[in-house]
C-alpha cells in the first residue's frame, strides 16, 4: 500500500507529549516543500522550535518564507485575534478602538475557547488564500498540534462554538472550519507514537477520540525511536558472555520486543505505519531532520 | 536525608507538576504508594484525560470518587502496606455540577446548569481543568483526613496555567469591568443589550458584529445567574492559594533529562520560586544510567561479529547516558539549591504496583543512580 498523502491540503500532526511531534511536523513540511507543494508549517502557541530544527532563524507570529516552497509561523493568540478581527472588521482603526479596549478584551475572554478558535481560524484561513493567478497561496498547511488532550479540545473548538454561540459571524466561521476539518478529502491527522506501552495506549485512545468524537480522518501513524533486532535468543544466555554484557544485550532485546509489540497493537488500526529508527545524534538539528525525511518522504508523496 | 522521604514526612499535600510525557502520573502514584506502604495513608488524585493512572494501578476505571487499592493488588506485587492507599480520577463535568449544586442559590441552579456558556465552561474552557483540580484538592484536604494527598496536575501547555487557574476563574466571574457592564442589568433583574452600560454604543455594535448579538445576551444572562456566587468563588480561590502556599504543601517538579525539556523545567522552577511555593525536589525521570567501566574490556573478549554488535550497543548506551548527564548537570546548576532526584529508565513501562515499587527505590533513596560524566 502506498501511504502517500497527495491531495490533502491540511495535515494535523499530534500525539502524546514527548514523542517527537515537532520533528515529524518539521520533516513532513520539508518533504512537502521538496515535492513542489507550497507549504506552510504552523506551531500553535508554543515555544517556537521548528525553524531552529530546520536550521533557520525564528520567525515569530508572521508567516515567513524560510526556504524554497516552505513558510513557517508560530501562531499566538493575541496576534491571531487581531488578524481574525481585522478580517471581519476590515479597518485597523476600528480594531484599535474596539478590540484594544480593556472592557472589550474582558468580554471576549468570556467567549468559550475564543483564543483556540482564532488560532485555528487563522491557520485555516491560509488555506483559502489565493495568489493573483488564482492558484492557492499555500498548497498545503501542516499543524504541529498540541498533545493528546489539548489536541482534542483544540480541534473540537469549532463544534463547541457551533453548539454554544448563537448564529452570527463567529458561528458561521466555526461552521466552515468544522466542515473543513471533517472532510477526509482535504484534511488528515497523522499520529506520532513511540514503541512504549503508554504512548501506544494513548495513540489508540487518540485515534478513537479523533475519529468518533471530532470526526477527523486519521490517515497515518509515525512510530519514532524504532529499534531493530541485533541479537539472537542464544546470545544473551550463553555462558561465554559476562553477566553485565548479558544485561546490556537483554536490555536491547527488551526494547526491540517493545517495538514489535507496538507494531502489533498499532497494526489493529489498519493504517499505514511509517517507522523512524532511533537516532543517536546531538544536537538534534537539520541533518537529523534530513535523515528522518528519508523515512517520511513517501508519506508526503515524494 | 533523601529529599523525597523528607517531603512525604513533612507534608500533607504534594503537587506534582511538569510538562506532558515525562511520567508525572507514574511519579505521583509512586509517591502515594510508597507513603502507604511505609505507614502514612495516602490518596493520589489525577486529572489526566488519558486515564493513565487507572492503567498504572491496574484499575479498569476510576470514578469521581476515591477508590481503595485492594490488599490483593498489593499482595500480588509482594507488598504489605501499613496504611491504606486510595486513588481517584477527577471527572470534570461532574465536579463542576456538584460545585454549582452546592453553591448556587436554589432558584438559579437550573438556569446555570442549562446555560450554554456553563456547559462549555465546565467541559471545554481552557483553564477550567486546572481550576477544578484545585477545587477538588481543597475539598479533599478540608473534608477528609488523608495524611497525604498527591495531586497529579493536568499536562498544561503552559506552566502558568496551573498556578493562575483560580485567579483566571475569579477574573472571569468577578471583575470591575464586568460589574460596570452589568450593574444596570443586575439592578433591573433582567438582561438585554440595551440594558448594559454599553447600551447601543459604537463599541457594543462592533462587538456584536464579531460575535452576534445573541451571544452577548446569553453571556450576560449567564453572568447574571452566576453573580450571586462570586463571593464564594473569591473566597475559595483565596483558600486554594493559601493551601498551595501552606507549609504543609510542597511541589515536586517532574521532568526528563532530554535537552528539549530543559528550558521548560527551569522556567517552571523559577516560576514556583517566584510565587513563594516550596519545591521539595526536581525528579529527573527516565535517566539512562552510566555504563559500568569494564564493559568495553569484556566486549573485547567476545568472538566473531558479536563483539561488533555489542560494541555498537555500548556506544549507543554511552551516547544516551552522556546526553542525559549533560542535561542533569545543567538542571542541577539552574535549579540550585533545589535537590535533584534521579530515577532510571526502566526497560519496560511501569504499569503496576511492582513497577511503582521499583521506581520508589530510587525516588526514596534506597538505590542511587549514577549519571555519566
Amino acid at each position: 500500500v502506498n501511504p502517500g498523502l497527495r491531495t490533502e491540503r491540511l495535515l494535523i500532526v499530534t500525539g502524546k507529549g514527548g514523542v517527537g511531534k515537532t520533528t515529524v511536523a518539521a520533516t513532513l513540511a520539508l518533504g512537502s516543500a521538496r515535492a513542489g507543494l507550497r507549504t506552510l508549517v504552523c506551531e500553535v502557541n508554543a515555544k517556537e522550535r521548528i525553524t531552529t530544527l530546520l536550521g533557520k532563524a525564528e520567525v515569530g507570529p508572521n508567516v515567513t518564507c524560510i526556504e524554497e516552497n516552505l513558510w513557517a509561523v508560530d501562531v499566538r493568540p493575541h496576534e491571531a485575534m487581531r488578524e481574525y478581527a481585522l478580517m471581519i472588521l476590515k479597518f485597523e482603526s476600528i480594531y484599535n478602538a474596539v478590540f484594544e479596549n480593556r472592557l472589550v478584551r474582558y468580554f471576549l475572554r468570556f467567549i468559550p475557547s475564543l483564543s483556540e478558535l482564532v488560532i485555528l481560524g487563522k491557520i485555516l484561513f491560509h488555506l483559502k488564500e489565493k495568489r493573483a493567478d488564482g492558484s492557492w497561496r499555500f498548497d498545503r498547511v501542516i499543524i504541529d498540534a498540541p498533545a493528546t488532550g489539548h489536541a482534542i479540545t483544540f480541534l473540537s473548538v469549532p463544534q463547541v462554538i457551533i453548539d454554544t454561540v448563537p448564529p452570527g459571524p463567529l458561528s458561521s466561521d466555526a461552521q466552515w472550519m468544522r466542515d473543513f476539518l471533517v472532510d477526509p478529502a482535504v484534511c488528515a491527522a497523522i499520529l506520532v507514537s513511540l514503541p512504549e506501552e503508554m504512548p501506544v495506549n494513548e495513540t489508540l485512545e487518540l485515534h478513537a477520540a479523533l475519529t468518533s468524537r471530532v470526526g477527523i480522518a486519521v490517515k497515518a501513524i509515525v512510530l519514532n525511536g524504532v529499534l531493530s533486532a541485533r541479537f539472537t535468543q542464544g546470545e544473551f544466555s550463553g555462558p561465554y558472555v559476562a553477566p553485565e554484557l548479558q544485561l546490556l544485550i537483554q536490555g536491547h532485546s527488551a526494547r526491540v520486543a517493545l517495538t514489535e509489540a507496538a507494531l502489533t497493537r498499532l497494526g489493529e488500526l489498519r493504517l499505514p505505519i511509517t517507522q523512524v529508527p532511533r537516532l543517536y545524534v546531538q544536537p538534534f538539528a537539520r541533518p537529523a531532520v534530513e535523515r528522518v525525511l528519508l523515512e517520511l518522504a513517501p508519506l508526503v508523496g515524494t | 536525608m533523601n529529599p523525597i522521604v523528607e517531603a512525604v514526612r513533612a507534608h500533607n499535600v504534594l503537587v506534582c507538576v511538569g510538562s506532558g510525557g515525562v511520567g508525572k502520573t507514574t511519579i505521583s502514584a509512586t509517591l502515594a504508594m510508597r507513603s502507604a506502604v511505609d505507614g502514612k495513608g495516602s490518596l493520589v488524585l489525577t486529572i489526566d484525560p488519558a486515564r493513565r493512572l487507572a492503567n498504572a494501578l491496574g484499575l479498569d476505571e476510576l470514578g469521581n470518587t476515591e477508590a481503595k487499592i485492594s490488599e490483593e493488588t498489593f499482595r500480588a506485587a509482594g507488598l504489605t502496606p501499613q496504611a491504606a492507599m486510595h486513588a481517584m480520577m477527577l471527572d470534570m463535568k461532574r465536579t463542576w455540577d456538584e460545585l454549582i449544586e452546592r453553591r448556587a442559590p436554589p432558584d438559579k441552579r437550573e438556569k446555570i446548569l442549562s446555560n450554554r456558556f456553563y456547559r462549555s465552561l465546565s467541559t471545554a474552557l481552557a483553564g477550567s481543568q486546572e481550576y477544578i483540580a484545585m477545587e477538588k484538592l481543597w475539598e479533599l484536604r478540608t473534608q477528609r483526613d488523608y495524611p497525604l494527598i498527591v495531586l497529579d496536575t493536568p499536562p498544561t501547555a503552559h506552566a502558568l496555567d496551573f498556578l493562575d487557574a483560580p485567579n483566571r476563574i475569579l477574573d472571569f466571574l468577578d471583575n470591575d469591568a464586568a460589574r460596570w457592564l452589568l450593574t444596570p442589568a443586575l439592578a433591573a433583574g433582567k438582561v438585554g443589550l440595551k440594558l448594559l452600560n454599553l447600551g447601543s454604543s459604537y463599541v457594543a455594535k462592533t462587538i456584536s458584529r464579531f460575535t452576534g448579538t445573541e451571544t452577548l445576551q446569553e453571556l450576560a444572562a449567564f453572568m447574571l445567574a452566576m453573580s450571586g456566587m462570586n463571593e464564594g468563588f473569591r473566597e475559595r480561590a483565596h483558600q486554594t492559594r493559601e493551601l498551595l502556599e501552606a507549609k504543609s504543601t510542597a511541589f515536586v517538579l517532574v521532568t526528563g533529562p532530554m535537552p528539549e525539556r530543559l528550558d521548560e523545567t527551569v522556567f517552571f522552577h523559577t516560576l514556583l520560586k517566584q510565587n513563594h511555593l516550596e519545591v521539595a525536589a526536581v525528579v529527573v525521570n527516565r535517566v539512562h544510567a552510566a555504563i559500568p567501566a569494564g564493559l568495553w574490556a569484556q566486549a573485547q573478549g567476545l568472538k566473531g561479529d558479536l563483539r561488533g554488535r555489542v560494541e555498537k550497543t555500548l556506544e549507543e548506551s554511552e551516547f544516551l547516558a552522556a546526553q542525559d548527564a549533560r542535561g542533569i548537570a545543567r538542571l542541577r546548576e539552574l535549579c540550585s539549591p533545589t535537590p535533584l532526584v534521579l530515577v532510571p529508565r526502566f526497560e519496560v513501562d511501569v504499569h503496576d504496583l511492582g513497577g511503582l515499587w521499583g521506581t520508589s527505590q530510587y525516588l526514596f533513596g534506597d538505590s542511587h543512580l549514577e549519571a555519566a560524566r
